[in-house]
């Protein structure tokens, strides 16, 4: 092996490095060993200081995305085009950045007041934000399983943080099983594409699979991936560690499970589907339509038997994974493709925003009521109004009512399936439409217990609410309504032309 | 070919590994046999690189025993944490939340 | 007969042969030595340990994070390997990357020590 591998550097000459493109992966690396480091030296007093230098290491990157992003003149191709800095990338990129941002403003009080503070918390974030950025730009089946594996280990850590709580130890150790098969499946398929197509760049992937008829390790391979990251992003049937895993992980991280890692997951499958896939449109078209239509379906029905707060917004965040999945069904179908990149991309952009403020509202009310459940929300609206109208607006947000950035996100949705035209097609959407009422039932009955009901103790004392979740709340408010006013703002975020090698079928 | 061997075998050790994650029950006998399907993608990668001459499938081997070791380091620690915790690693017995 | 599998066919020809001169020798001896079994002979012999208590002990969880740390930094040498082998044809470009990369094994190695994992409590 050692010898083939010889022979092969043979021809080696170093590559040119756009050191430019990776800031954001830089600032990010070194930012988690200062931080490592650090948290090393200081005296138990000044931990505090840790979360705050989180704040400015994802700040520095997020810096460096948009300085990229103005200057940036067309995509930058790395490594033979095997890790692409484009629109595309640092759109997502910017995303990931933003919604650790907020999960770092929301984890600081929880996890001091939980007793399970630890700066090591603030170093797996970091990696694992690292992680995602490079999920965004990698091109190439070896890119994309590492920085998978980088965002996903750390991800076990996180769910299990709370060490000697026995469900936090459950949320980890099934995440972690789960997780572990599902890359392994992944990376099964992998292999078997690896050999379908002779390479483990997308691009070249693509054109192979256009090359002629499907073999039957074509097939089996692309079923093999799509079902490997379906894990990843909770589809059914493969979302049983979703519901286990959100409501036994400390609140924060489940905030960040639902948004972060997920859109992780579906940026990969995004990548594989528009650049590799093209040619295997009849494979992976009808598993998505189905992965799909289930997600949603389970989803909702589950979430509206449920009286724990998180394990609702679990649910929910399962069944609102299948309304992103649904475009990506029909992502081969010709003319469709540009209109379902971008139908996913902005409703990732949009669910970021509403579902970490989701999650905010419940760290913020949990702090004084110590419950989980849904009848500890009565009478919110007497003693916090603020909270109760914060609430609101992600829950109307999240069940797609208009002008808010959950309602683009649907109509954009929607239109990219209905663009598709065909049978099947209205199908997926006249099940969808049935779900967003099933979805807006169980939503509005947590509004009706906020708005309506008495508080169940008769403690109606307010709540105070430290600063930096207050920040959480305003950043996330403030993008749930500006997208839903100005959907103008992301409505050409993820066109086609931004995903470099992308087949505009 | 002498390739087709190893892919037989590749896929082999595949089926076994999953037979273990659904069948076994301690948890330290799942991560074997989440081990095993690693071998399988290692040896697949190793065997398609022999057939096609590209040498991107020994790099991805590479990849794959480097990440299985640190996963199975985080892994191991977790198990540990639930042994103190329960004094028991069977995964049937792991039902604190239902619904 | 594939030409693969003919291969294999010395191996089973050492096995055989291996199999017959022991089998030959090991009987050669049952034939000729006188047989008288007694309590003392089955006993391990001189400097060898009684063992204590069933085969399925527990062995020390202290050892399980040397072995860990072991393990990983063991297998990171993976990546060394290839870089090794052929170090001038890398050049400064290859020695800074792989300088990187120690860092950031060296980082975790700090982490541990400064955590106290290194030592045997």
């Amino acid at each position: 092996m050692i010898a083939s591998l010889l022979a092969q550097a043979g021809d080696w000459t170093s590559p040119s490095i756009d050191w430019a493109a990776l800031a954001p992966e830089i600032v990010l690396a070194i930012g988690v060993n200062i931080i490592l480091l650090l948290d090393l030296q200081l005296a138990e007093t000044k931990k505090w200081a840790i979360a705050t230098i989180t704040g400015f290491v994802l700040l520095g990157s997020f810096v460096a995305v948009v300085v990229l992003a103005v200057t940036g003149d067309g995509a930058r191709s790395l490594f033979d085009g095997r890790y692409v800095v484009d629109d595309y990338a640092l759109i997502l990129k910017a995303l990931f950045l933003l919604a650790a941002y907020v999960v770092v403003l929301l984890s600081q009080t929880e996890l001091e007041e939980g007793g399970y503070y630890q700066g090591e918390f603030y170093v797996l974030l970091v990696c694992s934000v690292l992680g995602m950025v490079m999920m965004a730009s990698a091109r190439d089946l070896v890119s994309i399983f590492v920085a998978l594996e980088l965002l996903s280990i750390p991800a076990y850590m996180m769910a299990a943080w709370n060490k000697r709580n026995r469900k936090s130890n459950e949320a980890g150790i099934k995440y972690y099983l789960l997780g572990v098969f599902a890359s392994a499946v992944l990376l099964y398929g992998m292999s078997l594409l690896f050999g379908a197509t002779g390479s483990t760049k997308l691009t070249d992937i693509g054109a192979a699979l256009l090359d002629g008829d499907l073999i039957g390790l074509d097939v089996v391979a692309v079923v093999f991936v799509v079902c490997g990251f379906a894990f990843k992003i909770s589809a059914v049937p493969f979302h049983q560690w979703a519901p286990d895993t959100y409501e036994g992980a400390p609140t924060p991280v489940t905030a960040f499970f639902s948004v972060a890692t997920k859109a992780a997951g579906f940026v990969a499958l995004m990548s594989v589907v528009f650049i590799a896939f093209p040619g295997a449109d009849g494979v992976y078209q009808p598993l998505i339509w189905v992965m799909a239509a289930l997600t949603m379906t389970f989803g909702n029905v589950l979430a509206l038997r449920q009286t724990n707060i998180v394990r609702m917004l679990a649910y929910s965040s399962v069944s609102q994974g299948g309304f992103i999945l649904m475009p990506l069904a029909f992502a081969g179908e010709p003319g469709v493709g540009p209109a379902a990149l971008n139908a996913v991309i902005v409703y990732l952009i949009a669910y970021a925003f509403m579902n970490l403020g989701a999650f905010a509202v419940v760290i913020a009310v949990t702090r004084k009521t110590r419950s989980g459940e849904i009848s500890s929300f009565g009478g919110l609206f007497s003693y916090a109004p603020g909270l109760a109208v914060a609430m609101t607006i992600f829950f109307a947000s999240l069940a797609g009512i208009p002008p808010l950035a959950g309602w683009f996100a649907k109509f954009n949705a929607f239109k990219a399936v209905l663009d598709a035209g065909t049978t099947a097609a209205y199908v997926l959407a006249a099940i969808a439409a049935v779900n967003t009422v099933i979805a807006a039932a169980y939503y509005m009955r947590v509004l009706r217990v906020v708005w309506m009901d008495e508080a169940p103790d008769g403690d109606t004392s307010p709540v105070k609410s430290p600063a930096p979740v207050v920040a959480a709340l305003a950043i996330t408010v403030l993008g749930t309504i500006v997208l839903g006013v100005l959907p103008n703002l992301i409505a050409r975020a993820g066109a086609i032309d931004a995903l470099t090698g992308a087949f505009a079928g | 070919m002498l390739a087709v061997n190893f892919l037989l075998l590749g896929a082999a050790l595949f089926c076994i590994g999953v037979y273990g994650v659904i069948a076994r029950r301690n948890a330290v006998m799942v991560l074997m046999s989440i081990e095993l399907i690693l071998n399988a993608v290692s040896l697949n990668f190793v065997a398609f690189a022999l057939m096609s001459g590209a040498i991107d499938g020994q790099v991805f081997a590479l990849y794959v025993i480097a990440v299985a070791a640190a996963e199975v380091g985080v892994g191991l620690a977790m198990v540990l944490m639930i042994y103190r915790n329960r004094k028991s690693i069977a995964l049937d017995e792991l039902s604190e939340m239902k619904g | 007969m594939s030409v693969y599998l003919r291969e294999y066919l010395t191996v089973v020809w050492f096995g055989v042969a291996a199999l017959a001169i022991g089998g030959l020798l090991l009987g050669l001896a049952a034939l000729v030595r006188p047989s008288k079994p007694s309590y003392d002979k089955g006993i391990a012999y001189e400097s060898g340990v009684d063992p204590v208590g069933i085969g399925w002990s527990q062995s020390q969880i202290r050892y399980y994070v040397f072995a860990l740390l072991f393990v990983i930094f063991d297998v990171e040498a993976v990546f060394l390997f290839p870089w090794a082998a052929n170090v001038e044809r890398y050049g400064t470009f290859g020695l800074v990357v792989m300088l990187v990369f120690i860092v950031l094994l060296l980082d975790g190695l700090v982490y541990a020590w400064k955590r106290g994992l290194l030592r045997w409590v």
